[in-house]
């Protein structure tokens, strides 16, 4: 039961808010209220599987083999609670903002739905139909406030993502060819027998699936146009929830279903990642408008991921997944931060640059501490040269971005009027969040090295 | 059989790919479903299996593997549902800038950016 209601609260919740006008913010605040039962369900579910172990159930009373099976473990449960806690954040931003579309809290409903049901589920196809929830009321989102400027943003978004999942889908059918299974655990005992340059090909094509999803050097050209055009809490959902079906997407079939591919390919996996980090770290800094720098530095910082998840191991994966949650909290403070205006905001957007810079007290610091610490684990000069090289761009990048608009006499942030007092509490809260983390770090690394043990140990 | 639809899967995605690089947005929804038929063929594919329907109670002999076309109707399904989607989307973006070519979407955007530019150098 534990292990349904994070999928059912939010899945009833989106059918009824759909009826209703979610311009009213009584409808947006109930959104609000269903995405927060949903986040208390995943706690609860998180608590169990911190402290008994995986919870795995199978849908609708089949014989195991026969149904759907919802595994949650270290992992899954803790993507769904960053997910869900994202979610509930940009909701409540857009609702005291004032939403202009009547679909709007419906939609959102809808991608937690996609997203904590692709966290929760261990089937591979099962996989494929919450993507597709999820990246379906994205592209609609994507369209959210009708300029211009979203809806081609939204077009362009919209077919480069259906490629990925289209190129997914040609890769489950690709795996259910060679192992006839669909469930997670079974594919990945049945992959060992498989003649390796079969299963390469399989797991190059879900690589280049989900690296479109992160946009990851080079499938990164879709992404500065899409994130620079939306409104800032659609940039903010779009990077702190929806691109970690990017990472949870890489960690969970890179480390759990092909761990031999990814250890073969580990040594491109680093080239991508140095190259993705370099790449967007330039372009950032040739960037004037905060929107396009944060896009920029979304697509360097998962370089980072990825050369941590290609170092691997325990140290490795937890430094990945670590490195993921931070990197998506950061990405929301600064989107949000940055549609704002007046006291505080300028405050919270430091937090946010200090954050994806490692400077420490925030809690970026502890993400790049340990993927510096898998690099050193690696023993490789080079890789722990560029490495450093990324962080001190983005100090560059970010510090340039900041003082341009919070410093400048006359510059975009001294223009207009301030921003609600509610809205700039709200983000203000977040980058405490972030401080708070970075001060007390002690929960999150305990939680992403549990998330790493479950891959080190391969599936139940 | 399995060459044969292996052929058809690359022509389906070869014209799909072909036609999602034309710069007409509709050229692009035709070669998007192309893509999505390729892609379920090739789930179809995945499971060819000679035998009976899969009705129960099973019939004695072979049957057939359903869950190959349980999964094909669902990515159909979805398959349509995004087609409609993307129609939708691409008549948005008539409705907007009154073009559905993306050279002249690209002109429109350059000329509101040089607009922009414009605001800020008099600020």
């Amino acid at each position: 039961m534990t292990l349904v209601l994070p999928l059912a609260i939010p899945w009833f919740a989106a059918v009824a808010l759909a009826a209703l006008d979610g311009r009213r913010p009584a409808v947006g605040w109930a959104a609000v209220a269903s995405l927060a039962a949903a986040l208390v369900a995943t706690a609860a579910l998180a608590i169990r599987v911190w402290t008994e172990g995986p919870v795995e159930t199978v849908t609708g009373g089949w014989p195991v083999g026969v149904g759907i099976t919802l595994r949650a473990d270290a992992l899954s449960v803790l993507f769904s609670l960053l997910t869900l806690a994202v979610l509930v954040v940009c909701l409540a931003h857009e609702v005291l903002s004032g939403i202009e579309s009547r679909l709007f809290p419906a939609l959102v409903a809808f991608m937690t739905v996609g997203l904590t049901g692709l966290f929760l589920t261990g089937d591979i196809f099962s996989f494929y139909v919450f993507f597709e929830i999820a990246m379906v009321s994205a592209y609609v989102i994507t369209g959210y406030g009708g300029r211009p400027r979203q809806i081609s943003a939204a077009f362009v978004f919209a077919v480069v993502n259906l490629l990925g999942s289209f190129v997914f889908l040609i890769a489950i059918a690709a795996t259910y060819h060679v192992t006839g299974s669909l469930e997670m655990g079974q594919v990945a005992e049945r992959i060992a027998d498989v003649e390796p340059s079969t299963v390469i090909l399989i797991a190059v094509t879900v690589f280049v699936a989900f690296g479109v999803k992160l946009g990851l050097f080079p499938f990164h050209f879709w992404l500065p146009v899409v994130y620079a055009s939306v409104r800032p809490a659609v940039a903010a959902i779009l990077s702190g929830a929806l691109a970690n079906i990017g990472t949870y997407g890489v960690l969970r079939f890179g480390a759990d279903v092909f761990p031999r591919e990814l250890e073969f390919s580990a040594s491109a996996l680093v080239v991508l990642g140095v190259i993705t980090i370099l790449y967007g770290a330039m372009q950032a800094m040739s960037r004037r408008t905060a929107p396009e720098v944060i896009a920029y530095s979304s697509i360097g910082q998962v370089g980072y991921v990825l050369i941590a998840l290609a170092i691997g191991g325990p140290i490795g994966y937890a430094a990945a997944v670590l490195y993921a949650i931070l990197n998506s909290l950061n990405k929301v403070l600064l989107f949000l931060a940055s549609g704002l205006r007046g006291w505080l905001v300028g405050a919270a957007f430091f937090v946010g640059v200090i954050s994806v810079a490692g400077i420490p007290p925030a809690a970026g610091f502890f993400g790049k501490l340990e993927v510096f610490r898998a690099a050193i684990e690696d023993a490789s000069v080079t890789l722990v040269a560029l490495l450093f090289l990324g962080g001190a761009l983005s100090v560059v990048y970010l510090l340039q971005i900041y003082q341009h608009v919070y410093w400048r006499p006359g510059g975009v942030a001294a223009g207009g009027e301030a921003s609600p007092v509610v809205l700039r509490a709200l983000t203000f809260a977040v980058a405490l969040v972030v401080l708070a983390l970075g001060l007390w770090p002690e929960p999150l690394l305990a939680a992403s090295r549990a998330a790493a043990e479950v891959l080190v140990g391969g599936p139940e | 059989m399995i060459l044969l639809l292996s052929a058809v899967v690359a022509v389906l995605f070869g014209a799909g790919a072909f036609l999602v690089l034309k710069t007409d947005l509709l050229r692009v929804v035709v070669g998007m479903v192309l893509i999505s038929h390729a892609a379920n063929l090739t789930l179809m594919a995945s499971g060819l299996t000679r035998g009976k329907a899969p009705i129960y109670p099973l019939p004695n002999g072979e049957v057939s593997d359903p869950l190959v076309q349980a999964m094909t109707l669902t990515a159909l399904v979805i398959g349509f549902g995004v087609t409609a989607l993307l129609l939708g989307i691409a008549y948005r973006v008539y409705e907007t800038h009154f073009a559905v070519d993306f050279d002249r979407l690209a002109e429109e955007e350059a000329r509101r950016e040089a607009e922009l530019e414009q605001e800020e150098v008099s600020v």
